[in-house]
């Protein structure tokens, strides 16, 4: 039996070690992990609590990502709890198997922090990694803080290991920002946090030799499209069960989570769509907006896949204009999050303003000033009734403006 | 074609490619096969295949014979038992029980010949034959043993 | 028992098979005549990986499963550390209590062909074995990219016609040596590394035995004859075997602990490569006079390898 962590009620930890604590305490079977910048304090961490006898599973070091998440799989495959941590070129790496654990259908939970990819090389936050994973199949939960961090790798392993699921989940935070920075997390104890993960439930495993069963059969085109169709299913469908897993949660805790986090959007003219420690500067941001008379929101996916197209309509579907900022370079296109949430409101009556910010690239700070601004420039759009700038523009980078189409609505 | 020795009734009952085609709806959450219907009630490897309940999945339900144009006739009038036939087998078509060869699985054999290759006897106990060939009619045009080359 | 009676073929085919029929492997392939023979060779319960390759996409096609026992593959590369997580997974498993019956026996096998074990999944193969998992991997070795169509691979021998090097009105075919991936696996300090091959079949069972029974990781590299890419007659696969082992192109040896070298097979008429080539398309150009001296390369590094599989027996080193 694995040693139990006394833990104090309140704990000053970072993202990676409030991760690492949440694998722990979920007691996986095994964990098939490679460090990579800046997630390696999770795998590291995840040592320690072996070496000192706090796991029972076994703790395997591959050789690389690609290795650590085809580990997984065969693990998985065999009928036990599994995670993993990495980032990056790391994740980079792995895309070959991340789309065969969800095609398998095989609950892993795969803790990602954020970082740039290469080239050039570079180790801070953004969300490229995040993006490249956002077809592979799993669900894509967003941590913002340490504390979220804890909760939804909880969350993850219940949400993936449902019956009604079984698919991968990736838990989200940001390189350094969340990863690298203390904070006081709120703990569960050891018992409590087992407890509300829960037994894992075996499903067609390969170690049950009364049923033998062949995982990683070929399709072709009389099939394949067949399973694709049942897995998007699946995908779309977890909603129902990440939002109960969610309400479980707040009942055991207090802490609240949605599909989607809205900020003062009760009455919001203008908002800011996004993802991970910008959420909380565009917070700032707003109230401090508010008290200027500027009606300011900010709206964020908890949940980036399944997409909340239904959530995210419902949230934003009132406000006049909208910018979704993206972390992540969109590479001769609008970015990932501004065409989802523009599809999203596409299919309302008001079909707001939406204009689109490449922001934060390799780490790049985005601060509470440039918030204001980019509320701001909303706020124009708005009283003027079309959408006065670029509609992508890049936002904190050097030299002369950037920016690219103009609307051909309004003006 | 009969279905030979220790046939299941499930035994190559498909053409390949003749399956069901059935709905997003109804195909195997993750790909997963499973490759006998009922739970085992003991390590598959003590259980014989003529007792096993082979699942729809399982290709022992499919058939290859359509891949034929020669096949092998066994003559068990001349056979010693060897299992050279058996082991070397590429498609677990030489059916062998208590250490007897007992015939070929004419749904999984592909017609290779490597039986007829490898068997030891004179003359040969197994010979190829067109497939439209009858059995009986094969057996009867057997060769008589063959007299030692001198060198 | 976990051993099968192997004394002579008639005990030994008193088993209850466990690879099925109706796979798409082409008439006459030895990969399946290797896999049944590992799979007869134990009643262990197994649990398999297979690497991306003819194996593969020849028993797995859905909706339809050659296997009887627990099988995966996910991608070309990377079966040894598929089957490296299902052992972790069976361990943490045994320790925790959770297993469905934690006294049923299990062995984990991995197999892959050449093009994954020497090439692609080298660095897969040779992590896990480095990290000492319970397994024993099979090379289906057929010195080509046969699932693809015959590209070669760092398998291949000096002198093969293959896709991508092929012989021609200035090339002679591939250029470069084989790679020896058993003295690379032997150098990781596998506990049991073997080269096996299915003619001799009784060396072949028993090889694969030691190994299941071997505590670690274990490596097989087999020869299997390809007669799609080889070109030669579906019948003769065993035929072109004998001559691979009897020319000594494929001898056949284990190594254990990574020192201690014993030859299994020892022709009693050792024949030229001559005859081994002359039985294969995918050599025959080297037939013409201006290639003849590839045959005499080929013969001679033939020689100095046998030479030196012996001389590594008798040091014991």
């Amino acid at each position: 039996m694995a040693e139990k962590m006394e833990l104090k009620e309140v704990e000053v930890w970072d993202g990676n070690y409030a991760a690492s604590q949440a694998l722990r305490q979920a007691q996986v079977d095994v964990v098939a992990a490679y460090p990579i910048t800046p997630s390696t304090p999770i795998v590291e961490n995840y040592g320690a609590y072996v070496a000192n006898g706090y796991v029972d599973g076994e703790f395997v070091m591959v050789e690389s990502e690609h290795a650590a998440m085809s580990g997984c799989v065969g693990a998985a495959a065999a009928g036990g709890r599994v995670a993993t941590a990495t980032s990056s070129q790391g994740f980079a790496l792995m895309v070959e198997v991340l789309y065969q654990a969800s095609g398998m259908r095989l609950p892993i939970v795969m803790t990602v922090v954020n970082r740039a990819l290469a080239s050039p090389l570079n180790v801070r936050g953004d969300h490229s990694d995040m993006y490249l994973g956002r077809d592979s199949g799993w669900i894509q939960l967003d941590a913002f803080n340490a504390q979220e961090a804890y909760d939804l790798t909880l969350c993850a392993f219940k949400i993936g290991e449902d019956l009604r699921v079984r698919l991968p989940v990736m838990v989200h935070q940001d390189g350094f920002l969340t990863s690298h920075t203390a904070q006081n997390v709120h703990t569960l104890s050891d018992d409590e946090a087992y407890k509300f993960v829960g037994d894992y439930k075996p499903h067609e495993e390969m170690l049950d030799f009364s049923k033998p069963v062949t995982y990683g059969a070929q399709t072709e085109e009389d099939w394949h499209f067949e399973h694709k169709a049942k897995q998007h299913k699946a995908l779309i469908e977890s909603r129902e069960v990440i939002e109960e897993v969610f309400a479980e949660f707040k009942k055991l805790t207090g802490r609240e989570y949605k599909r989607v986090e809205s900020y003062m959007m009760d009455d919001a003219e203008v908002a800011i769509v996004a993802l991970g420690t910008t959420v909380e500067t565009a917070r700032v941001a707003a109230q401090q907006l508010r008290e200027e008379g500027v009606k300011a929101g900010v709206v964020a996916p908890r949940v980036f896949r399944p997409f909340p197209f239904d959530d995210i309509r419902d949230a934003l579907e009132n406000t006049k204009a909208i910018a979704v900022l993206d972390r992540s370079a969109p590479m001769g296109a609008m970015g990932a999050l501004f065409n989802e949430v523009s599809a999203a409101l596409y299919t309302t009556p008001n079909r707001p303003l939406v204009t689109n910010f490449i922001y934060g690239l390799g780490g790049r700070d985005f601060s509470v000033e440039e918030a204001k601004r980019i509320f701001k420039e909303q706020k124009a759009h708005a009283d003027a009734g079309y959408i006065t700038t670029p509609i992508q523009q890049f936002s904190g980078v050097r030299g002369p403006k950037l920016g690219f189409f103009e609307t051909k609505r309004g003006k | 074609m009969s279905r030979g020795v220790l046939a299941t009734e499930k035994r190559g009952v498909r053409e390949l490619g003749a399956e069901e085609f059935v709905g997003w709806d109804e195909v195997q959450q993750g790909v997963v096969l499973p490759s006998f219907n009922s739970e085992l009630k003991e390590n598959v490897s003590h259980i014989r295949p003529e007792e096993r309940d082979y699942s729809d999945f399982n290709s022992y339900t499919a058939t290859v014979a359509s891949w034929r144009v020669i096949k092998p006739v066994y003559n068990r009038d001349i056979c010693i038992d060897c299992q050279n036939c058996w082991v070397w087998c590429p498609d677990t078509s030489i059916i062998s029980r208590d250490k007897q060869m007992l015939g070929i699985d004419y749904d999984h054999c592909k017609g290779c010949g490597v039986c007829v290759e490898v068997c030891p006897t004179n003359p040969k106990s197994l010979l190829m034959f067109a497939e439209a060939e009858e059995i009986d009619e094969a057996l009867a045009k057997w060769p008589e043993k063959k007299k030692k080359e001198n060198k | 028992m976990a051993i099968t009676n192997i004394k002579n073929l008639k005990e030994f085919s008193t088993v209850n098979e466990r690879f099925e029929g109706a796979h798409l492997l082409c008439p006459g392939c030895a990969h399946s005549m290797i896999v049944r023979e590992l799979m007869n060779a134990t009643d262990d319960n197994l649990v398999i990986a297979t690497n991306t390759g003819c194996l593969e996409v020849s028993t797995a096609v859905y909706p339809y499963t050659s296997w009887d026992t627990s099988w995966i593959h996910i991608g070309f590369e990377n079966a040894a550390t598929a089957v490296a997580g299902a052992e972790a997974m069976y361990k943490a498993r045994k320790r925790k209590g959770t297993l469905k019956d934690p006294d049923a026996p299990v062995k984990f096998v991995a197999f892959g062909g050449d093009g994954s074990t020497y090439d692609i999944g080298f660095q897969w193969l040779s992590g896990a074995v480095e990290r000492g998992h319970d397994f024993t991997y099979i090379c289906l070795d057929n010195e080509n990219y046969a699932n693809t169509g015959g590209q070669r691979s760092s398998a291949t021998p000096t002198g093969a016609h293959t896709s991508t090097a092929q012989a021609g009105r200035v090339s002679y075919g591939k250029k470069q040596k084989k790679k020896d991936l058993v003295a690379i696996m032997a150098a990781h300090g596998a506990p049991y590394v073997a080269q096996l091959s299915p003619n001799k079949w009784k060396s072949m069972a028993k090889g694969f035995q030691k190994a299941l029974e071997t505590e670690g990781p274990c490596f097989i590299n087999t020869v299997s004859a390809c007669t799609t890419e080889w070109k030669f007659d579906p019948k003769d696969t065993i035929h072109i075997t004998d001559l691979a082992t009897d020319s000594l192109m494929f001898p056949i040896y284990e190594i254990i602990n990574g020192t201690e070298l014993n030859i299994l097979y020892r022709p009693k008429n050792i024949i030229p490569v001559e005859e081994y080539l002359a039985a294969q398309g995918r050599y025959k150009h080297l037939f013409k006079p201006e290639n003849r001296h590839i045959i005499e390369q080929i013969q001679k590094e033939v020689d100095e390898k046998w030479e030196y599989l012996q001389r590594r027996e008798e040091a014991r080193v």
